[in-house]
């Protein structure tokens, strides 16, 4: 709360005087303070009258000499007019770098740029005059070469404001209808109960019946309304809220995972041969007892599987009609390797990019 | 589209690996030809060098030093030498394979596990010899002798194929060999694999396989899933069966590690190969009873794979059976050898000096030592950073 301007400060005097007129607080209660973006140097609205009236004059503070005008002058809304400028000079350059995240491919990329952005600012509110004027020259530069993009941005972020106004006052309004529901709802509530009162006072008035039933009757009656009344209030309260929310994210159910296969959706059953539970073998009976074998989890059948498998895997792969047709890729390799430095050997080195040491 | 093939699709042996003959020999004739352009080129500068020193010696050592040094062309390995030297060396690692004896862990073992062992060493020599294979295919044995990749290509098997030792130990049992001369060349050998250090081999299929016939000739057992059990079963069966497994063992030890087929045939055809020139009768009926006619109506498909599988038992029976080499290889090799040793690349000889000078950094950009020097510090700096500094003792 400190940085904003105060009509007075108690701590430093000097702020109720106008460097130009000295005139005082003190003396005028009115007084107001104004000050120009050109050379942010604060004087009183008296003197701005008087001195820029007439049209621009240089500014009467020694030595600054910035030629002002009367149209520029405003309250400064910080108290510190460093800060007032260097907020200025915020707004000013993100009117220019106004690019947006997604514009960007990683985030690395966008953090590279508002540290850019971040730079210019610094150079501009920090820096010597001679890096200030460089700065404003890199940004007039972007300017002018990103004219069209800068559009589009501001376009966007207005549009993005406009949505986002939209979506506010319809939530607003939501809540104004709902209020006002809930308040006529209360009404119709105490009207129905007053006119079954009447009701039941009739009943009892005119009808033959026993008192004490009537007004059972009369009870039930009552609560039925209610609960149905209700219920219909939550159902028009869920219709209501899925229309009042908007821009909610689609909610796509997750899909349902597939137990992993290891071997990437390959048959495995055999195709050739029937695994038998028991082969007669000349040796391998005696080790499928022996402790050194089980102890070790090492399972006969895994054996028969295996060896039954090497049998008839690649019986009906012919080498000589499925390898010709990589042929000319192995020969042009060959001989890509052979007009190269580097040994033959590292054909495959070629196909594939990959850093490997040459061997000697 | 049976699951089976899919599945061998998606091996490193398949998209890597298998070659038509065509590409296959278009690869080993550019790879020879570049190698002995390089050598050719290596052993020019070499010789520039020489003459540049000698002019500084003393004229009678230049005389002795230029007698000393074949002057003229050199006289390349063609690729048939090389394929046939590349042979010897894979006979030889077979060799080495069998006489290696690691002590310690044998005793334990029961008679049983000794069959297991005796699989493992297999498994083992035919992944080294594979290597050995694989790294040819883009490198010359004019540049890097087969006798030093041979170690590394042991050394890498027995880690691929669960048969651990550590490389000190491994140095020894080998014999005349340091740790350092075993690791020289492991970066090479790791990246002319393409860093893929699987192998598919057809021992265990042919277990598969005979497990199969004999349970098919104790009868209740269907052919394929959803079919019948097959009726014409061969006479014998169960006997038959057990007598082919050894024969076609054979022919998978060595033949099929000699020959090519692993690059232009899969594990599977590779073993019915073998049933195949075990037992030809056997093999085909085994063939045909995978492709019945509900599956296979016009025969298409079972002709297509006997043929395919006829062409591999060709292609293993162009080498015999057996782990030593006859006569007339032993000595067209030893000629080879001589032949080797005239026309080697001289910048490539030692390949333990030439890591150690790689390991010192020597020849290197200042701007690579640095790139890595820094790197490694990122990573010591992560490393610490991931869970916080160390806590404070109070």
């Amino acid at each position: 709360m400190s940085r904003l301007a105060k009509p007075s400060s108690l701590e430093d005097p000097t702020k109720d005087i106008c460097p130009v007129c000295k005139s005082n607080r003190y003396l005028n209660p009115s007084l107001q303070f104004l000050i120009n973006p050109e050379c942010y140097h604060r004087m009183c609205s008296t003197c701005v009258d008087r001195i820029f009236t007439s049209g621009p004059a240089s500014c009467p503070v020694p030595h600054c000499g910035k030629t002002l005008r009367k149209k520029g002058f405003h309250a400064a809304f910080f108290g510190d007019l460093k800060i007032e400028r260097e907020v200025d000079v915020r707004k000013r350059v993100g009117k220019v770098f106004n690019r947006r995240q997604d514009e960007f491919e990683t985030l690395l990329d966008w953090n590279n740029y508002l540290e850019e952005v971040e730079g210019l600012v610094f150079d501009i509110v920090e820096g010597s005059p001679k890096t200030r004027a460089q700065a404003e020259e890199r940004l007039k530069q972007y300017r002018e070469g990103n004219e069209a993009e800068i559009e589009e941005n501001r376009l966007a972020a207005l549009d993005e404001t406009e949505q986002q106004r939209r979506r506010e006052k319809s939530e607003r309004d939501a809540l104004r209808q709902r209020r006002l529901a809930e308040l006529r709802e209360e009404e119709e509530v105490k009207m129905d109960v007053a006119q079954s009162k009447r009701e039941v006072l009739n009943r009892l008035a005119n009808e033959d019946i026993d008192a004490e039933t009537i007004t059972k009757q009369a009870q039930k009656v009552i609560l039925k309304k209610t609960s149905a009344r209700r219920n219909l209030a939550d159902q028009e309260a869920s219709v209501r809220e899925s229309l009042t929310i908007r821009g909610l994210k689609k909610k796509e159910a997750p899909v349902k995972e597939e137990p992993y296969d290891a071997f990437g959706g390959m048959n495995m059953e055999p195709t050739k041969y029937v695994l038998q539970h028991h082969y007669d073998h000349e040796w391998l009976d005696k080790t499928t007892s022996g402790p050194l074998h089980t102890v070790g989890g090492w399972d006969v059948h895994d054996y028969y599987a295996r060896t039954m498998f090497e049998a008839f895997s690649g019986l009906g792969v012919f080498i000589e009609d499925e390898v010709a047709d990589r042929e000319p890729v192995s020969t042009a390799a060959g001989t890509v390797a052979a007009t190269d430095r580097v040994a033959p050997k590292i054909k495959f080195k070629q196909k594939i990019k990959m850093e490997s040491d040459d061997v000697f | 589209m049976t699951t089976e093939d899919e599945r061998y699709r998606t091996s490193t042996q398949y998209r890597l690996w298998s070659y038509t003959p065509s590409s296959l020999l278009a690869l080993r004739t550019s790879t020879n030809s570049l190698a002995a352009d390089r050598v050719r080129e290596a052993v020019r500068r070499s010789r520039e060098a020489r003459a540049v020193s000698s002019t500084e010696t003393s004229d009678a050592e230049r005389g002795r030093s230029v007698s000393a040094a074949p002057e003229g062309e050199v006289d390349c390995l063609t690729v048939e030498e090389e394929l046939k030297l590349v042979r010897f060396y894979c006979r030889q690692t077979s060799q080495l394979g069998d006489h290696l004896k690691f002590p310690s862990d044998v005793k334990v073992y029961n008679a049983p596990l000794i069959n297991m062992k005796s699989v493992l060493i297999l498994f083992w020599q035919a992944t080294a010899i594979q290597y050995i294979k694989r790294f040819y295919l883009t490198n010359s044995p004019m540049t890097y002798h087969p006798a030093d990749i041979l170690k590394t290509a042991l050394y890498f098997s027995t880690k691929t194929e669960n048969h651990y030792k550590s490389i000190v130990e491994f140095a020894n049992v080998i014999g005349k060999t340091k740790a350092e001369d075993v690791l020289a060349s492991e970066f090479l050998l790791t990246q002319a694999l393409r860093f893929t250090f699987d192998v598919r081999h057809p021992f265990r299929a042919l277990d598969g396989a005979v497990m199969e016939l004999r349970a098919l000739a104790s009868g209740n057992v269907p052919a394929i899933p959803g079919g019948e059990e097959p009726v014409d079963l061969p006479q014998r069966l169960d006997n038959r069966a057990q007598h082919s497994y050894s024969k076609a063992n054979d022919y998978l030890k060595t033949s099929a590690q000699l020959t090519d087929v692993y690059f232009h045939f899969t594990p599977s055809q590779i073993m019915m190969a073998s049933l195949l020139l075990a037992d030809k009768d056997l093999a085909e009926w085994y063939i045909r009873s995978k492709f019945p006619a509900s599956v296979d109506p016009s025969g298409l498909m079972a002709n297509k794979v006997m043929g395919v599988v006829e062409k591999c038992a060709e292609m293993m029976a162009t080498v015999a059976p057996n782990s030593d080499a006859s006569d007339v290889e032993r000595k067209e090799v030893s000629a080879l050898m001589k032949k080797l040793k005239r026309c080697r690349n001289p910048e490539k000889k030692d390949l333990t000096a030439l890591q150690r000078a790689k390991r010192a950094g020597a020849g290197e950009d200042e701007k690579i030592v640095k790139k890595r020097k820094l790197e490694r510090e990122q990573s010591a700096k992560e490393g610490e950073n991931l869970f916080g500094p160390a806590l404070k003792r109070s």
